[in-house]
């Protein structure tokens, strides 16, 4: 899985920790996420979603691994 | 019906009792009276009569503030932190079953090499599930410091 989230963030100009606030995490948890060091649940996703107004497709990609 | 009604609740009292924790506020307590406990129990070594009774209760207690300390939530608790903690619950499990089996093993082995009789060795509750309780929250930190 691969994703695009740090280019959504930067595109709403949001840094690591507004966005964690935003979804109700750690900032820890949007930098594993954005570094492909965990798969966030479909809530978290959809969470993102709405913050970035995107389908979630359009951010998290599935690679040849999975 | 009964039998789906009966699934239901099951269902619903493991999910409640697998979400079980302790407010993060207290875990500096928990962590003190493990600390005082550990101290408590060595002090005892240096004590000539060491009463079994004392020994007995710093024992379960010592057990009752990691049990404590590894179910207590984190000051972000969110769902990569559950993640987290289940696998270092996974592998606190998995080294705590081969440390029982393994350890009695080479005990043994090293007492036979001494001259001791074999099957003199084994392992206590206490040191089992102090050794997966400690296990669980070291590999916990590590997971945590590493995300």
């Amino acid at each position: 899985m691969k994703n695009s989230i740090k280019v959504e963030r930067a595109i709403l100009n949001l840094t690591q920790e507004q966005l964690a606030k935003k979804i109700g995490v750690s900032r820890q948890t949007i930098n594993s996420i954005e570094a492909n060091r965990y798969v966030p649940s479909t809530v978290l996703a959809l969470k993102m979603s709405e913050i970035f107004n995107k389908p979630v497709n359009d951010f998290f990609k599935l690679t040849e691994e999975d | 019906m009964k039998i789906k009604n009966i699934e239901n609740c099951e269902r619903q009292k493991l999910e409640h009792w697998s979400r079980f924790q302790l407010p993060h506020h207290l875990k500096k307590w928990f962590i003190a009276a493990f600390t005082l406990a550990l101290l408590g129990l060595l002090g005892l070594k240096f004590i000539e009569i060491e009463p079994e009774w004392l020994k007995f209760i710093l024992r379960q207690f010592l057990l009752f503030t990691l049990l404590a300390i590894s179910l207590s939530k984190e000051a972000v608790e969110d769902e990569m932190i559950s993640s987290l903690r289940i696998k270092a619950f996974y592998l606190a499990f998995i080294f705590g079953v081969f440390y029982g089996m393994v350890q009695p093993i080479a005990n043994s082995a090293v007492g036979f090499l001494i001259g001791a009789k074999l099957g003199q060795y084994s392992l206590s509750y206490f040191q089992v599930l102090f050794f997966m309780l400690v296990i669980q929250i070291a590999f916990f930190e590590v997971l945590k410091r590493n995300r």
